[in-house]
């Protein structure tokens, strides 16, 4: 067993593929975050497909200006040009033309990739590109030059987004504020889209042009989900890249399959298993809240049925007039002791304090609602029931009903209605 | 700012257009220290211009913003400014605390972190809106109230003697309303001008000492019973006049 994760730390090329991967994700883990927040995801895409275009262009004008043979600085130069160029076509498009953005990031990204396309196949001689290579990534070939363009990206973008920390934070969660104490908004855009470009630039090498989107996104959304501070976020972001790249690589060597694939099924994995167990945003909790909420509705009906009878009634006498399911009961029971609306008496329920001024208004909003459907000519046997569906309505109502119908005094059946209980003072907010 | 004037926001002649369309014409208005001054006008009337101007957002095509004496382009930082409500992402990974202190970030250096000074200064506007106590919750988990207190907060530990508040009064109940005109006073009362955007006709005389009428031009600016008047109300708000007349009388009342 563990041999099976000890063997491939052995191999060159897996400790490669380790060290480059977890330095690649890290960083687009953490600029994925912005990424992100900002909502720019379908950016990321639009970028790595502006690539291909660019390194066509960078190879093509070093090989034939200065005969260099797939100059790695000159492809990256390329790259980023093109990723820049393509960013700024897209928001003309969308300024000037009457076309919307995501229809312009889907024409832009198409065509510069597919002139790409075209350029590498058409100076097939001169250019030596695998587009396979490019569109599917080769985390397990990486080369020492990838491993030194990646350490570099991510030194460089990492110390950009320390340093100007909370100027970004400012500029994405409130940009009329950043600019209103000065700062340069939209350089700081130019900035972040930069970073993106240079991060997706490093990515595409090991995941390949499809995938690179999921690496920069998945991961921060994932620390999304966990987190409610921008810094905390950054930081599990990076660290769920990470486990994506190793829990990937050994998934990708244990059943021998594609390695971008393999990380990016794990990244997904991980966002699905956070995002069902998340304490706070998962869908576990939600649903445990939900099942814990305890309706308005049944404790209204409890209480009167309490206030009802004058005194203190046991589960099951409640349990006759309250048609609620047992566990039902039972959890609404619990949650008004809880809230100090009912106390234990022997056997019984009584209503506390509190709970007796809460019945009393429902009470009185169902005598209202008496008194009004008897007015407006609801047959005398539906009376009941029908105010009893409308009693759960808000306050406001009954008060409107109050005035509506003058000062009464007595129900349609000769009964009381109670008074309006104090205003309470409205909480604070 | 040196400058000894009981001026704040001093606008001469404004004029501002988008491509042939003027979206603030020759607006002359010279706002005092001290104040709560309402911005009201039908929709599109150059409201939202008028505040990028005070902000110093827009090049005029004429005239001048001057804030404490200074060109509004010059004077960043020295107008605090609170969002409309609609325009905040309120999923942001942010706590109340850290909102706060970002109303300190432009004096902090970029090399610096926010250093104890800065921490205070944003707890004590915390107090000051009385939300000291939520100071570590997430801004998403608060209420409409909370979270305009929130902003208000940021905007009193930025320190600008000017407050500008785009519709705060928006989408909140009475009560709320209520909670935040009370801190609006109490900083009215600790020495600043604030400048809102209203939309609400009806409580616009309670609520503010001073109002400001513009649809484009500027049609009045002083105390409320000098400007809501029904002939006044009547060009700016066009045919939908009937409903004021209400408003109008209760203002005529000693």
């Amino acid at each position: 067993m563990m041999e099976l994760v000890l063997a491939p730390l052995r191999e060159t090329y897996f400790q490669k593929a380790l060290i480059g991967g977890s330095v690649v994700a890290l960083v687009s883990g953490v600029v994925g975050c912005l990424v992100v927040l900002r909502r720019m995801a379908f950016l990321g895409d639009a970028l790595s497909h502006a690539m291909i275009a660019g390194v066509a262009g960078g190879y093509l004008v070093m090989k034939l200006l200065f005969g260099l043979e797939a100059h790695a600085p000159g492809m990256l130069l390329g790259s980023l040009i093109a990723a820049v160029a393509t960013v700024a076509l897209i928001s003309f498009v969308a300024r000037i033309s009457r076309v919307k953005e995501d229809a312009a990031i889907g024409i832009m990204y198409t065509g510069i990739f597919a002139l790409g396309v075209v350029a590498v196949s058409v100076f097939r001689q001169y250019i030596h590109i695998d587009l396979m290579h490019f569109i599917m990534g080769d985390i397990l070939g990486i080369t020492d030059a990838d491993l030194w363009v990646s350490g570099t990206v991510a030194c460089v973008v990492l110390t950009v987004l320390i340093l100007f920390f909370r100027y970004f934070q400012i500029a994405t969660f409130d940009p009329i504020m950043a600019a209103s104490i000065g700062l340069p908004v939209l350089l700081l855009d130019y900035l972040l889209t930069t970073c993106v470009s240079l991060v997706v630039v490093s990515a595409v090498s090991m995941v390949g042009v499809i995938l690179v989107v999921g690496l920069l996104i998945t991961p921060a959304a994932t620390a999304y989900l966990l987190s409610d501070r921008l810094d905390k976020m950054m930081v599990l972001a990076g660290l769920f890249g990470v486990t994506s790249v190793i829990g990937g690589l050994y998934v990708c060597v244990w059943l021998d399959s594609a390695g971008g694939g393999a990380i990016i099924v794990f990244c997904t994995l991980q966002f699905l298993a956070v995002w069902t167990l998340a304490p706070k945003y998962g869908l576990l909790s939600r649903w445990l809240r939900l099942r814990r909420l305890v309706p308005q509705q049944h404790i209204e009906d409890i209480l009167t049925t309490i206030l009802r009878s004058r005194a203190a009634v046991p589960r099951e006498a409640i349990a006759t007039y309250v048609e609620i399911k047992p566990k039902e009961m039972t959890r609404a029971l619990r949650y008004m002791l809880q809230e100090g609306l009912l106390a234990q008496e022997g056997a019984g329920f009584a209503l506390s304090p509190a709970g007796e001024a809460e019945a009393n208004k429902v009470l009185r909003a169902h005598r209202l609602w008496e008194t009004y459907l008897a007015r407006i000519g609801t047959p005398r046997e539906e009376l009941h029931a029908t105010a009893h569906q409308l009693e759960h309505l808000s306050q406001d109502a009954a008060e409107y009903l109050h005035e509506q119908l003058g000062e009464l005094r007595d129900d349609p059946h000769g009964r009381k209605i109670p008074e309006m209980a104090a205003q309470q003072e409205p909480p604070a907010g | 700012m040196g400058t000894d004037s009981a001026i704040a926001i001093d606008v001469r002649h404004l004029t501002v257009s988008y491509q042939s369309r003027p979206a603030l014409l020759d607006v002359t208005v010279a706002v005092e220290r001290d104040q709560l001054v309402g911005v009201i006008g039908p929709n599109g009337a150059g409201k939202s211009t008028f505040i990028k101007a005070v902000l110093g957002f827009v090049k005029p095509d004429l005239g001048t913003v001057a804030i404490n004496g200074q060109p509004a382009q010059k004077a960043k930082g020295q107008v605090a400014y609170v969002p409309q409500r609609g325009a905040v992402d309120w999923d942001f990974p942010i706590t109340v605390r850290e909102v706060a202190l970002m109303g300190r970030y432009q004096q902090i250096p970029w090399y610096r972190n926010p250093g104890h000074r800065d921490r205070q200064a944003a707890l004590e506007a915390l107090e000051m809106v009385r939300m000291q106590d939520f100071a570590d919750r997430q801004i998403g988990e608060l209420s409409g109230g909370q979270q305009q207190r929130v902003f208000l907060a940021r905007a009193l530990s930025q320190g600008s003697d000017i407050l500008l508040l785009d519709e705060p009064f928006a989408g909140v109940d009475a009560a709320t309303e209520r909670a935040i005109l009370d801190v609006l006073e109490r900083a009215k009362k600790s020495g600043k001008t604030l400048v809102v955007v209203h939309h609400d006709l009806s409580t616009a005389a309670e609520y503010f000492d001073k109002l400001i009428l513009i649809k484009q031009r500027l049609y009045a600016y002083g105390r409320p019973g000098e400007v809501l008047r029904e002939d006044l109300l009547s060009r700016v708000y066009e045919g939908r006049l009937r409903i004021f007349s209400d408003i109008v009388h209760r203002e005529e009342r000693p």
